[in-house]
């Protein structure tokens, strides 16, 4: 009887604690730090963040400029040699598979960002939720600007490229043509224009493209599209088109509107003239500008900067791309000196990379001794630096070595900042700033992380030059070699070509320059016989090439294999990059 | 310091845990005194010698049937008890049946046991239960703990190598306290492909928590339909761990430690300072490149030295620890009686590393473990209400150097830094960039002094590790055969870390201009409750069946993870920070500093699952099991998140049967097995089924003016991490197994054979994604493989005469791994690039349906082009070459595709990193008190990528003119394709290795009254010899490459070896005390 009992009281403890578990919601589990695509965003303060999120993929491209849209087109063109052994882009080659892979990714991973963005915006529309209709359409004209943005260097360095609009689309998408692609960035454009605001440039917060941004860029791309594929007018993807006289009455809004302006003198865009290195650096110390006024860097976010890369006090190696949260663009160019002794003053010790060709500055020489650009552009050494001091090529390891460099993508260094911290490896002028305190990563040391110049994406003087171009009228290009000290002249192409070559050296226009205008392969080939030295040791570049891979392809660079691969055969490969000619293995490749 | 007084601690706490237990188990005793007084005059002295057919047998055990009165025969055989006139005398030992005696006048007994083979009364465990070996229809197998204990390895996964056919078990590399790559029977699949680990019970332990000396038994249940009862968890095989359970009888205590010496077995033969110059100077003049004036290259300090006959430094040499000791001292404690059993162990375990001499890598483990169990309520023969515990308690202590990737890895930089770097400067410090600047040293500023990184940032670290293991149950068994088991767990895993980076700089691009200072810890801890009911139905005209139903839930409770990495710059640190660990606290760094801080939960989980089990048994002939188990598990969405995982086998005990009858002779057991079963793996991380939205700076924007004064942080971004997947589900895997297991001779030969197909489907993955997607890939059930394969034991143990016993084992097994399906559109999961050295190194293992996963691939070669004609030849017969003009000692590529191009669709299978064989075999000699046992391991059929063989002597293998090489090219960056691998540095990884040959003795004979009944000493060597063609260090390489930025480790590769933490050999002594 007793065992009964007590078998029965056991049996209903078991089925109790059996059909306990049964419930569902037991299994359910929270995320405490993330919220998801389903409930996200539902108020503006949202949206800031996933707008912010498109311009972090500016700082996250920065991460690896050795694949990115700026140094291939830099060391593509005819104005600057890698300055390494490693001369691959210079000639049109590749030396990895995966060159291209993280330039291809990056840009993709700004597409969805911005597509994200886009699409939380409508959900929001949807839900009749728009608590500031004036913020919430400038918010969506940034996020079509930005998708334009991606797809406009895309189309630049690989032609046509699959077009991603939606995050739930199929992404295996073959590529689209560049008619298709160009389109859409038009059709962007076209939305960011009409969306933003009105508003003067510094009326919105410095970083935040504007109307004005979005005008300019349409009228680049609208001169790549309609020059390097000889066309009259650029199609919208509705089945439209935009015309240059639409094209010239935006830059003319933007020219009388957005309360752009260029800078008092040339040398003040760059922060070589920045106030705690301006008066030791000997080119710039006591100088008086073009606008009768001392030289002094006009700072991040100037009157001239129409779209820029920002960057902050932020970049380290703590996770993924955390090194583009600085300009880490500069680190590449900063000219190396073993011993660090500040013999290149004011110039920071990095990689010595992007040397630049006598060809450059003999012709500039040649067409315009008195253009004040070309010494605030280019370095040259025997000029700047403390000889004595500075190791010769051999020591340095310096490879493709003129004596010449570029000025306009340096780290700069202060002797202020050197007698706060006692060597040169730490001294980038940001640091003399009584406010700086170092960098708030712990991996990353001064030397190469306080470069915090904004990077020049659109300034005002290509604005300018973009708009005597497609109107032929050399008023504006006269603006702007005023402000270098020059002499009006008469429009003619040549001299618009030249103009832009000088005004605007080294900030990654002039390979697409070239390229629109059709004068790449003689451009090109004017590094051919020049004479260099690697590792101190003269020696000439003979046969670079560069005519013969410019005419296998067109001036595209390869869609990354691994891509294509992933495809299985939908991507296909652009011409000119499946043959043993495409593949660099060694400087003297042409022995 | 630091040691001294975290060991004080942990002894203090297993000194009060056995205090309780002792008075726990001593209460129990004192309640049985009265009667014993009572009886005293009716006691009788009985003296005894047990022994078998063959001799005397030691440690048997004698009782008196019904009282906890007993003692163990000592080594003579012989017993000595007192005990009630007619009492029954029960004599029992294992493998043997068991005898008993009433006591009547006779005083002296002579017993002689009968083994037991026939009857194979072993049990093994079989999860929630145990089950008669003969009687198991799976394939499992069993190590008892003491065979796990004297390989004297500080991890048992290190001692299992040898001794399960099936089970591929790999060190990491040889740091102290560095854990396995463990997979049976085959890679399943490229996400989480380790085992479930269940210790007493408790699933997804830590074996590494354990002491080797707490271990009762391993069980691994290899076929699915064996694993099936841990369903949803059991796709890549279960290990169950039984710690050591109290037994009743005379309460025994043992005590065993090790002391040993280790050192480097191989050092590889790195270029000297002489040797590294011809080579770059041979490098250079082949690129064309101006040759190198060393004197002005090197500056005057080392060029002189050179001058003087010096020959560069041997870094790897430097860094050695000579003698790095190793120690493990074990206490085991077991005893009770009818109604209270206990067992308790406690141990400590020391390791330092070979490498690193300054910064020694140490492993430190304590361990207090505590099982027993009561029984409150006895009626009959049964015990109808118990209840009991298991507590386990560990803290590890570990400090390592560089060893995570190539990156970071201090052995990998001590054989690639070149010997012309001085490791000492005139005054006898270390030599560092600024030394490099003084002494004019230009050759290359980005050679860093590898000894320096370590003592002053890779090896200054600590971590450590304690948890808690506690199990409580209770066991109700209120009409015979039926009983209800129902028990809690709750685990605790604790850790905390602390390193320091100092400043230093070696080099232009290698150096720290602060300190840095990181502190983190974590808190984690689960429970889990289950519920059994059993039931063994009356046996009905010789069928018996016994039933198994249960339930159990698993849960995380969210955890803690608080860490913060500060950095202040060297100058402005407080007076409080020196450069060394004692002082590595956050608080030393405060003031002017860098932070960064993160705190966040460990994830939810649950698990919740109802299974059952039938065994049937038919005259202990026919055997049969089915097993269903249904799982849910929170990783999913609703809809997705129950999976069934049904299994069956059977079994068929031959010689059982009549028309046997005549084969009983030589053949004294033969059983077939067959079984076919399903089970699951749902391990990745939670929340695949949408796509989070996650806030954080990592994709925050700097908008306004530019902030550069600390704490004017960014506007954090918002961004979708993954694509969602709601369709997410389990892995499945599906196994058939056939299986003989046989025993012939009067139990002296044992054969055990098995073969297996196991498919893998539906693997939860993170296929590779095109670009075009825009964020990480999602979770997918993205592919299939099939392993396939067949494992042998064979045992012979055998007398000779009265002194001589001996015994040999062998095991081998067989797998081949076959991927069967990919779900992404090309078929293939890549490998990670930069795995190996460079950064740009391309992609060269991966997952390809047709072929092994994380095999090696890369480009094939034919050669050398030794002279003009033969690459005239070569291209004409229609062959691409990759070279853009080739040379005459330029590398062969083969075509493959035939398109006179070299690219990427040349590229194939030149190497499979896991081994197709395994092969353990052991000796045993036993003669009189001596003991000598041998013990190898071997692999045979994998390959290894070589990946620092131009560091070493080897690079001189180059071509240098017609006929000096058809291999390996000349130097020069033309001769081959930069950053991508070849077979001519992939190499035969086939090894057999003597794991450890052990020489003891027992004293006890010697010292015939002394109060122990084990007094054993020993010595022993590990590691002693390796038989290989391989040229690296040790061709055991569990690395596998990481993601570039040295982080994620790859799993389902290994066989990398860009100098890994090798093997040491070591000598040993010993000793085992028994009371």
């Amino acid at each position: 009887m007793k065992t009964k009992k007590v078998t029965k009281y056991i049996g209903v403890v078991a089925l109790a604690a059996m059909t306990l578990c049964s419930c569902e919601d037991l299994l359910d589990s929270k995320n405490y730090t993330q919220s998801n695509t389903q409930n996200f965003p539902t108020s503006m303060d949202d949206v800031e963040m996933l707008v912010t999120s498109m311009y972090a993929n500016l700082n996250h491209q920065a991460a690896k400029p050795e694949s990115s849209y700026l140094l291939t087109n830099l060391y593509a063109s005819d104005d600057m040699f890698t300055g390494s052994q490693d001369a691959e882009l210079d000639h049109l080659m590749y030396r990895s598979d995966s060159q291209f892979d993280f330039c291809w990714d990056i840009h993709y991973k700004g597409i969805y960002a911005a597509n994200t963005c886009l699409e939380g915006l409508n959900l929001m529309e949807a839900a009749d939720n728009v608590p500031d209709a004036g913020l919430f359409s400038q918010r969506k004209g940034e996020a079509h600007f930005m998708r334009a943005f991606q797809y406009y260097e895309l189309a630049e360095l690989f032609g046509g490229v699959p077009l991603i609009l939606s995050t739930t689309q199929e992404t295996n998408a073959p590529r689209a043509t560049a008619d298709m692609v160009w389109a859409q960035i038009a059709t962007d454009l076209q939305q960011a224009i009409s969306l933003m605001s009105d508003k003067k440039y510094h009326e919105i917060e410095s970083g935040h493209t504007t109307k004005w941004a979005a005008q300019a860029l349409m009228a680049r791309c609208f001169l790549f599209y309609t020059g390097y594929y000889q066309k009259e007018a650029m199609p919208t993807a509705d089945g439209g088109s935009i015309t240059k006289q639409q094209v010239v009455t935006w830059l003319e809004d933007c020219i009388a509107n957005s309360g752009h302006q260029l800078v008092g003198d040339f040398r003040n865009l760059w922060a070589y003239t920045n106030e705690y290195t301006v008066d030791d650096y000997a080119y710039t110390a006591g100088i008086t500008g073009v606008d009768g006024q001392p030289l002094r860097w006009a700072g991040n976010g100037n009157a001239e900067a129409v779209f820029a890369v920002k960057f902050g006090n932020f970049a380290g190696y703590s996770y993924e791309n955390q090194g583009g949260y600085c300009n880490l663009y500069l680190s590449f160019f900063g000219i190396m000196s073993k011993s660090d002794n500040g013999a290149a003053f004011p110039f920071g010790n990095t990689n010595s990379l992007g040397t630049v060709p006598i060809s450059l500055w003999d012709s500039w020489e040649a067409a315009e001794p008195n253009d004040i650009r070309r010494r605030a552009s280019v370095i040259v050494d025997k000029d700047e630096f403390d000889m004595a001091n500075y190791e010769s090529g051999e020591v340095r390891g310096q490879w493709e070595e003129t004596g010449l460099w570029n000025k306009k993508l340096q780290p700069i260094l202060s002797k202020k900042a050197y007698d706060k911290v006692g060597s040169w490896a730490n001294s980038l002028f940001w640091v003399a700033y009584p406010e700086y305190t170092g960098m708030t990563d712990a991996y990353i040391q001064p030397r190469w992380g306080a470069m915090f110049e904004d990077l020049y994406i659109i300034r005002f003087a290509d604005v300018l030059l973009m708009h005597s171009e497609l109107t032929g009228n050399a008023d504006n290009m006269n603006r702007v070699r005023a402000r270098a000290g020059l002499p009006a002249i008469g429009y003619s192409l040549e001299a618009l070509q030249q103009e832009r070559r000088h005004e605007l050296a080294f900030e990654g226009q002039r390979f697409q320059d070239i390229r629109r205008w059709h004068i790449a392969e003689t451009a090109l080939s004017e590094q051919n016989n020049t004479t260099l030295k690697n590792l101190g040791v003269s020696t000439v570049m003979r046969d670079g090439k560069y005519a013969a891979r410019y005419q296998a392809t067109g001036g595209f660079w390869p869609i990354p294999s691994a891509q294509i691969q992933l495809s299985d055969g939908v991507l296909m490969q652009n011409p000119g990059w499946d043959t043993p000619d495409a593949r660099y293995t060694t400087w003297n490749f042409d022995k | 310091m630091d040691r001294k007084f975290s060991f004080n601690k942990s002894m203090l706490f297993a000194g009060l845990l056995s205090v309780m237990i002792l008075g726990a188990t001593s209460h129990v005793y004192a309640v049985q005194s009265p009667d014993v007084l009572n009886m005293q005059q009716q006691m009788v002295k009985v003296t005894g010698n047990v022994s078998d057919a063959m001799g005397t047998i030691v440690g048997a055990s004698v009782i008196e049937q019904g009282t906890t009165n007993g003692v163990i025969t000592d080594i003579d055989g012989n017993f000595t008890l007192t005990v009630n006139r007619g009492a029954k005398l029960e004599i029992s030992y294992v493998g043997y049946k068991t005898r008993v005696i009433v006591v009547t006048d006779v005083t002296h007994l002579r017993i002689t046991l009968e083994e037991d083979y026939r009857q194979l009364e072993e049990v093994v465990v079989v999860g929630y239960g145990v089950q008669k070996k003969k009687l198991v229809t799976g394939a499992t197998i069993q190590v008892k703990g003491d065979d796990v204990a004297k390989l004297n390895t500080t991890n048992a996964l290190g001692a299992l190598q040898n001794q399960t056919p099936g089970i591929n078990i790999t060190a990491n590399n040889g740091l102290p306290g560095e854990g396995f790559k463990v997979n049976i029977r085959g890679i399943g699949t490229v996400g989480d492909s380790a085992p479930l680990y269940v210790i007493d019970g408790v699933a997804g332990s830590d074996i590494n928590t354990l002491n080797p000396a707490d271990i009762e038994s391993i069980d691994v249940l290899k076929d699915a339909a064996s694993a099936a009862i841990y369903g949803s968890r059991a796709a890549n095989g279960v290990i169950l761990v039984t710690t050591k359970q109290g037994k009743k009888g005379k309460m025994q205590f043992s005590y065993d430690m090790y002391y040993g010496w280790q050192n480097v077995y191989k050092m590889p033969n790195t270029l000297n300072a002489q040797q590294f110059m011809a080579i770059t100077d041979e490098t250079n003049f082949n690129n064309g490149v101006p040759a190198l004036n060393w004197q002005t290259q090197l500056g005057e300090y080392t060029w002189n030295m050179l001058q003087n006959g010096w020959q560069g430094t041997n870094w790897l040499d430097e860094m050695r620890n000579e003698n790095a000791a190793m120690q493990n001292h074990s206490i085991n404690l077991t005893g009770g009686n009818e109604m209270s059993k206990f067992s308790a162990g406690f141990s400590f375990t020391s390791q330092d590393g070979i490498i690193g001499k300054g910064t020694v890598p140490n492993y430190t483990r304590y361990t207090a473990r505590v099982n027993s169990d009561h029984v409150l309520l006895k009626g009959g023969d049964r015990d109808i209400i118990k209840i009991g515990e298991n507590l386990l308690f560990y803290y590890s202590n570990q400090s390592t150097i560089a060893q995570t990737s190539t990156l970071y890895n201090d052995v990998y930089n001590s054989i690639k830094t070149t010997p012309l770097l001085p490791m000492y400067n005139a005054e006898g410090e270390l030599f560092d960039y600024h030394n490099m600047q003084q002494t004019g040293w230009v050759y290359d500023d980005k050679q860093s002094n590898p000894v320096l990184q370590m003592q002053k940032a890779h090896g200054l670290n600590k971590d450590r590790t304690y948890g808690l293991n506690a199990t409580a149950y209770l066991e109700v068994e209120p009409i015979k055969n039926l009983k209800w088991r129902s028990s809690f767990s709750y685990r605790m895993t604790n850790s905390s870390s602390r390193s320091l980076t100092t400043p230093y700089q070696a080099s232009s691009n290698e150096g720290s201009a602060s300190y840095i200072v990181s502190q983190s810890s974590a808190l984690g801890h689960s429970i889990s409750q289950e519920n059994t009911i059993s039931y063994i139905l009356p046996k009905w005209k010789g069928h018996l069946f016994d039933v198994l139903v249960g339930q159990s839930f698993e849960k995380t409770i969210p955890g803690e993870n608080l860490s913060i990495i500060n950095s202040v710059a060297e100058g402005q640190q407080l007076p409080t920070m020196k450069p060394d660990m004692d002082h590595a606290w956050i608080s030393n760094t405060i003031g002017n500093a860098a932070t960064d801080i993160e705190g966040y939960p460990f994830d939810e989980w649950a698990l919740a699952s109802f299974f059952g089990r039938i065994n049937y048994n038919y005259k202990d002939k026919y055997m049969a099991t089915l097993i269903m188990r249904t799982d849910g598990s929170s990783n999913f969405a609703r809809g997705h998140r129950w999976g069934i995982f049904p299994s069956a086998s059977a079994g068929w005990l031959i010689s059982e049967e009549n028309f046997m009858e005549s084969t009983r002779g030589w053949l004294d057991f033969l059983k077939l097995r067959a079984s076919w079963g399903q089970n699951g793996n749902q391990s990745i991380p939670n929340f695949q089924y949408v796509s989070p939205i996650a806030f954080d700076l990592s994709h925050g924007y700097q908008f306004g003016q530019t902030h550069i004064g600390a704490g004017k942080l960014p506007t954090t971004g918002a961004y979708a991490t993954t694509q969602a997947n709601e369709n997410v589900t389990w892995e499945k895997s599906e196994q058939i197994d056939l299986g003989i297991d046989a025993v012939f001779l009067g139990n002296r030969l044992r054969v055990s054979a098995d073969w297996y197909n196991k498919k893998t489907k539906d693997w939860l993955v993170q296929a590779p994604v095109l670009s075009t997607v825009g964020t990480q890939a999602p979770y997918i059930n993205g592919g299939d493989v099939s392993n396939k394969g067949v494992e042998l034991s064979l045992a012979w143990n055998d007398r000779v005469g009265k002194d001589f016993t001996y015994g040999l084992s062998l095991n081998a097994s067989y797998n081949e791994n076959e991927v069967t399906r990919i779900a992404n559109s090309e078929g293939v999961i890549h490998g990670n690039k930069g795995a190996i050295a460079s950064v740009n190194a391309a992609e060269f293992y991966r997952a390809q349906v047709g072929y092994p996963i994380g095999y090696f691939w890369g480009y094939q070669t034919a050669g050398v082009f030794q002279n003009q004609k033969q690459i005239d030849d070569w291209k004409a017969a229609g062959n691409g070459v990759a070279q853009a003009n080739p040379q005459p000692g330029d590398l062969i590529y083969v075509d493959r595709h035939r398109d006179g191009v070299i690219d990427e669709k040349d590229k194939t299978m030149i190497g499979n990193p896991h081994p197709d064989w395994h092969l353990g075999f052991s000796i045993n000699l036993g003669w009189k008190d001596f003991d000598f046992s041998v013990t190898t391991s071997g692999a045979f059929g994998q390959q290894l990528y070589y990946g620092t063989r131009e560091h070493t002597i080897e690079a001189f293998g180059r071509w240098h003119g017609e006929g000096t090489s058809n291999r390996y090219p000349r130097l020069g960056n033309s001769a081959m394709i930069v950053d991508h691998v070849t077979d001519i540095d992939i190499e035969n990884g086939d090894y057999l290795r003597i794991q450890n040959m052990t020489l003891g003795y027992d004293f006890k004979r010697l010292w015939k009254n002394c109060p122990l009944s084990q007094l054993r000493l020993y010595v022993s060597v590990q590691n002693l010899f390796t038989f290989t063609s391989y040229k690296g260090m040790d061709p055991e390489v569990g690395f596998g490459g990481t993601d570039r930025y040295g982080e994620n480790a790859t799993s389902w590769v290994s066989g990398i070896d860009m100098g890994s933490y090798p093997a040491a050999r070591t000598w040993l002594i010993g000793a085992n005390l028994k009371f």
